[in-house]
């Protein structure tokens, strides 16, 4: 027997009784006791005088996806788990939101889907036009189907080592995977220092990332709030203009024209942001740069201050130049330089031009003598006219 | 029912009431951007944020529900702080500069500004980039303005039923709203109904017809304020779209006695100004009025209107054309003993004498004057009046609506030559069925309705060979096109640009010297300034001129006893607003005081005259009755497939070979297959009347100092 074929021998109350005597919870960031949502649902369908329908997709704020990977792996047991919340609050209206990108899924899985009377529907999920449904996560939908064919285990689905894991909530991240050497752990939408300790149950989008010594933490918020950016709907002021904001203040800070105020004016606008928003993606799409700023503001303030990236990432505090006891002048370089950014002729030392210079690195992998050096340091005295190779003298 | 406290005011308002409009409904400002009281709440803007007693943090006042015992605020300094940040972030991508803007003063944002207070320059500024749209007709985009307030996509898909308007991304992120693969309006099925530009807190979506300095209803629906009876036209549209053609005429009866009549010849200045000739073609609303016309029962009007009981005040009107019969009506209807002298031997004027039996039947004048006589107008016809003053012994008012129908002859060489007849002279002659004294080959002379009347007139009743000229350039002829072409496909030959030298003949007329017009203008006295084109002298042969070249009132001078105007019109004190003449008691309307317009300005010469006889005869003047039924005209419009491609449909026209021959009817009008696709295509203008307008800050400051 299936969870739905199980599911329908019962009543709404007795299916509502069983999820909640089995503690089962909803997964993702609105994490409760999933009984209770969905009692909330129905009695916000009845206030609002709406249609109950049940709504299931990942958090408006993932931008990962990995999680995606439940419903790839067992579709029908999404869509079970769907149908099984849709009998306990009495609904007809189901919808499967995948994200807007999974196009190509949404259309694979629009016909298995439609013998669950499940519509599917690759787009962010519409906060407001859902009001009186019952939304839940893709994970909770599976936990629904596991429950109803009595194969149910307490967890929360984490993607580590190449694969989508079921692990107990109170497993700590150390125990997933390696953190040695981790200076923060992303999880979920947020990050954390390793002396946190941060379990399974942070990582509510299954994400999990360690960031060690060698990655910046500014470079890395600027990538989330981008990838936000990408998906926000754009409707709420605080998420659609925020995220520029953070975005801009971000990035101007790696690019080493950060100001001090920058500091205060994030925190005001991000805090702002997550009691100003509809949906996950603004209420957590500003965390991560929070976070950034709270446990690593002297990261920050290096690159405002001392315009330096302590990681190295940061390429607008590296400089590159020609060792010149090292250049033979063979010109290779200036032979892949697409930016004129060499000065020189075959036979003298080349200088790199500063103002044209890209940091492509593409130089620096032709050079036959390994003479393009970058250093986040000083750059040592480099000759100041065209100077033969082996004439050139430090003093 | 639910009390609340707002800031200290106490309101009684209903259990679950929007506390938004609550507050606003009872005085208490809350600043307010994405909210719309006709617009389901978004809560996106974040400006209508409160607090409300016993709840931790802040809230949008437009997604809360009133619940008795709710207090309130909507100050204090967090809230200030958070919608400061709010108005800032809002503010980053809009343009700073307010005063090159089109909606500047108009506008909600600018508004919401002086309200919160000028922003700390905290933010990254950007322009958004975006070209201005002005592909579209009617609406223009500047999606650089828009501050996603989103009322312009809830009003298209909630409020309307369009859903034309969409939530869009462009490459670089930035947001904005714009149609499906950013195609045409016209192309995703727009219906141009206004509505986006109407909620639109800013300028982004406007009209492109803006600050015209007209009243706002006026500017909105064009049609109706161009029409000089100003009959409720996208109303009745609406009736004839729903088969409810007896309410339609009802709808028209409200304004004008002559609702057929006017169906068939009036000049329509209604379309030249209906704002769907902007999408494709203007709508055909003279033959969607003919429609209703046509199939009006009479079930709302007749036997219904208004009539006051007799007031014991005689009135006589001089003149049964449209002016005199449409005061006669009226004047009756207050109450007072009319009666209307008419001159020729039928009622009518110059829609029976003048405009010719193939484009209005005798027998349609002849059933709405009946209207007016069996309201109790007394007719008295072959009557004429030469001394109106007279009149007063026996009257208590008199109104002249001598019409003007004597024709103009140009004082130029030839002109007393046997063979020239004027315009109305030869109308009339021939509407009476009598000889015009018109020969085989004619030239008609002017370019207006009259002279194509004339010409065509001359076609059916045998002339050989017509030739009509004016002095005006194709594009700048009075006339209306379509009689210029129908006359062209009679065979009827047009010289638009030419000038009247001389009439040729010695003792007749052998035909017209034309010269080229090269350039014709008015100066600052509004004199003409012609220049001719150098050796363009030519002749067209001719044993008949015609001149329809203007028409004057036609009134003996020595006689009369009232001061004259121009062209031998009734002089009276203001053409609208006062249509005394010299002699207290003697009133004028219609083409008699204003000179030859139309069968529609008359009917509303005479609807004013009719209020100011009545007032100066002790009634009030207020002559407006209600006949159609309330109209439960939808917001919601919904979707319909190609609409601004929805041709303009056709009436049913006999060909010119069998319509050049016969004085009888040849446009049969809109077929029963065509009436409801045709008044489909109607913008329904002024269902925008009904949203509702913004509620700003200056609208309560004032308020409060009341």
């Amino acid at each position: 027997m299936s969870a739905l074929e199980n599911a329908k021998a019962l009543t709404g109350a007795e299916i509502l009784k069983k999820i909640a005597d089995l503690g089962l919870v909803e997964q993702g960031v609105y994490a409760g006791s999933l009984a209770d949502l969905l009692a909330a649902a129905v009695a916000e369908s009845k206030e609002e005088g709406v249609e109950i329908g049940v709504a299931c997709g990942l958090n408006n704020a993932d931008t990962d996806y990995v999680l995606l990977g439940i419903l790839k792996n067992a579709p029908e047991k999404v869509m079970e788990g769907i149908a099984v919340a849709a009998l306990a609050v009495g609904a007809e209206k189901k919808t499967l939101y995948v994200p807007e990108s999974e196009k190509a899924l949404a259309d694979e899985l629009a016909e298995k889907a439609a013998a669950y009377g499940i519509a599917v529907s690759a787009e962010f999920i519409n906060v407001r036009a859902n009001k009186g449904s019952a939304m839940i996560h893709i994970a909770t939908a599976a936990d629904l189907a596991d429950a109803f064919d009595d194969s149910y285990v307490p967890g929360v689905y984490v993607f580590v080592g190449e694969e989508l894991k079921k692990v107990s909530a109170t497993t700590k991240i150390a125990d997933l995977v390696d953190v040695t050497g981790a200076k923060a752990i992303e999880a979920g939408y947020k990050l954390y220092t390793p002396a946190e300790e941060p379990t399974a149950a942070a990582a509510v989008n299954g994400v999990i990332r360690v960031l060690t010594d060698k990655d910046c933490v500014v470079s890395a918020a600027e990538k989330k709030v981008t990838a936000c950016r990408q998906t926000s709907c754009g409707k709420c002021v605080f998420c659609r203009e925020g995220l520029i904001q953070l975005q801009y203040m971000n990035r101007e800070i790696t690019q080493g024209r950060g100001k001090a105020e920058f500091i205060d004016l994030a925190k005001e606008i991000g805090e702002a942001m997550e009691i100003s928003t509809l949906c996950s993606m603004g209420q957590e799409s500003a965390k991560y740069t929070l976070d950034a700023i709270a446990a690593f503001e002297d990261e920050y303030m290096a690159h405002i201050k001392k315009k330096q990236c302590p990681a190295g990432e940061c390429q607008a505090f590296i400089n590159f130049y020609i060792d010149p006891n090292l250049c033979n002048g063979c010109a290779k370089c200036t032979e892949v330089c697409a930016d004129d950014g060499l000065e020189g002729l075959p036979g003298y030392i080349y200088i790199i031009d500063e103002f044209n210079c890209t940091k492509c690195r593409k130089c620096e992998d032709v050079c036959p003598v390994h003479a393009i050096k970058e250093t986040t340091g000083r750059v040592p005295k480099l000759p100041d006219r065209l100077t033969r190779v082996g004439r050139f003298r430090a003093n | 029912m639910a009390v609340i406290t707002i800031d200290g005011v106490r309101m009684e308002v209903p259990d679950g009431a929007n506390v938004l409009n609550a507050a606003l409904d009872n005085g208490v400002y809350i600043p307010h951007l994405c909210h719309h009281k006709d617009l389901s709440p978004l809560g996106s803007c974040r400006m209508c944020i409160v607090q409300v007693e016993g709840q931790e943090g802040v809230t949008t006042s437009c997604t809360l529900k009133a619940k008795d015992g709710m207090v309130i605020t909507t100050k204090n300094p967090e809230i200030e702080r958070l919608r400061m940040l709010a108005l800032e972030l809002l503010l980053a991508g809009h343009p700073e500069d307010c005063s090159t803007c089109p909606k500047y003063g108009h506008c909600e944002l600018q508004m919401l500004m002086q309200y919160i207070g000028p922003k700390t320059g905290r933010m990254k500024m950007r322009s958004k980039g975006f070209p201005e749209n002005e592909k579209n007709p009617l609406i223009v985009h500047d999606m650089n303005r828009c501050v996603l307030c989103g009322r312009c996509v809830r009003a298209c898909n909630d409020m309307k039923g369009v859903g034309v308007l969409q939530y869009k991304k462009k490459a670089d992120l930035e947001v904005y709203v714009g149609t499906l693969h950013d195609k045409l309006l016209k192309d995703e099925n727009c219906r141009f109904c206004g509505s986006c530009a109407e909620v639109c807190s800013t300028g982004t979506i406007r009209d492109m017809l803006m600050n015209t300095g007209l009243k706002k209803e006026d500017e909105i629906v064009p049609c109706r304020h161009a029409c000089p009876a100003h009959t409720d036209i996208p109303k009745y549209i609406r009736f004839v779209k729903e088969g409810n053609y007896d309410a339609a005429a009802a709808v028209i009866r409200e304004k004008v006695p002559f609702p057929t009549t006017l169906g068939y010849i009036c000049t329509h200045v209604c379309e030249l100004s209906c704002k769907r000739k902007e999408v494709n073609e203007a709508m055909a609303i003279r033959d969607i009025k003919r429609y209703a016309a046509e199939h009006d029962t009479g079930l709302y009007w007749k036997g219904k209107g208004k009539q006051l009981p007799d007031t014991g005040k005689k009135v006589c009107v001089v003149g049964g054309g449209p002016a005199g019969l449409t005061a006669a009506y009226y004047l009756r209807k207050q109450g007072h003993d009319v009666t209307v002298k008419e001159a020729l031997p039928t009622v009518g004027g110059y829609m029976a004498y003048g405009i010719p039996a193939y484009r209005l039947p005798r027998d349609i004048i002849a059933s709405e004057a009946k209207v007016i006589e069996d309201q109790g107008v007394k007719i008295e016809v072959n009557t004429r009046v030469e001394k109106p003053v007279e009149l007063l012994k026996e009257y208590d008012a008199v109104l002249l609506a001598l019409g003007n129908h004597k024709g103009v002859r140009l004082p130029m060489k030839g002109s007393n030559l046997p063979e020239v007849l004027v315009n109305a002279d030869f109308l009339e002659k021939a509407s009476k069925g009598e000889e015009t004294g018109m020969g085989k080959r004619i030239i008609v002379l002017g370019g207006g309705n009259v002279a194509f009347d004339c010409a065509r007139t001359a076609k059916r009743l045998g002339a050989e060979e017509i030739h009509l000229a004016c002095l005006e350039a194709r594009a700048a002829m009075t006339a209306d096109d379509e009689e210029i072409e129908q006359a062209m496909e009679e065979g009827i030959f047009v010289h638009p640009a030419q000038t009247f030298e001389a009439i040729t003949g010695d003792e007749h007329v052998t035909g017209v010297d034309f010269m080229n017009v090269e350039s014709f203008t008015f100066d600052e006295n509004r004199r003409a300034i012609i220049k001719k084109e150098e050796g363009s002298e030519h002749h067209i042969d001719g044993d008949t001129v015609i001149f329809a070249t203007g028409q004057w009132t036609d009134v003996d001078p020595e006689t009369i006893g009232l001061t004259l105007g121009r062209a031998q019109s009734i002089a009276v004190k203001d053409i609208e607003n006062d249509k005394s003449a010299s002699v207290e008691g003697i009133f004028a309307a219609g083409d008699c005081i204003y000179g030859t317009k139309s069968v529609i300005a008359a009917i509303e010469s005479g609807r004013e005259a009719a209020s100011q006889i009545d007032k100066y005869l002790g009634g009030d003047g207020d002559i407006t009755e209600k006949l159609a039924p309330e109209q439960d005209a939808s917001m919601y419009i919904g979707q319909f497939e190609g609409f601004g491609y929805e041709p303009r449909r056709k009436t049913v026209i006999d060909a010119p070979e069998v319509r050049q021959c016969t004085m009888a009817l040849y446009d049969h009008g809109l077929s029963d297959e065509d009436i409801c696709g045709e008044a489909s295509r109607c913008l329904q203008c002024d269902l925008r009347l009904k949203i509702s307008g913004p509620k700003t800050w200056g609208d309560f400051t004032e308020g409060k100092e009341a």
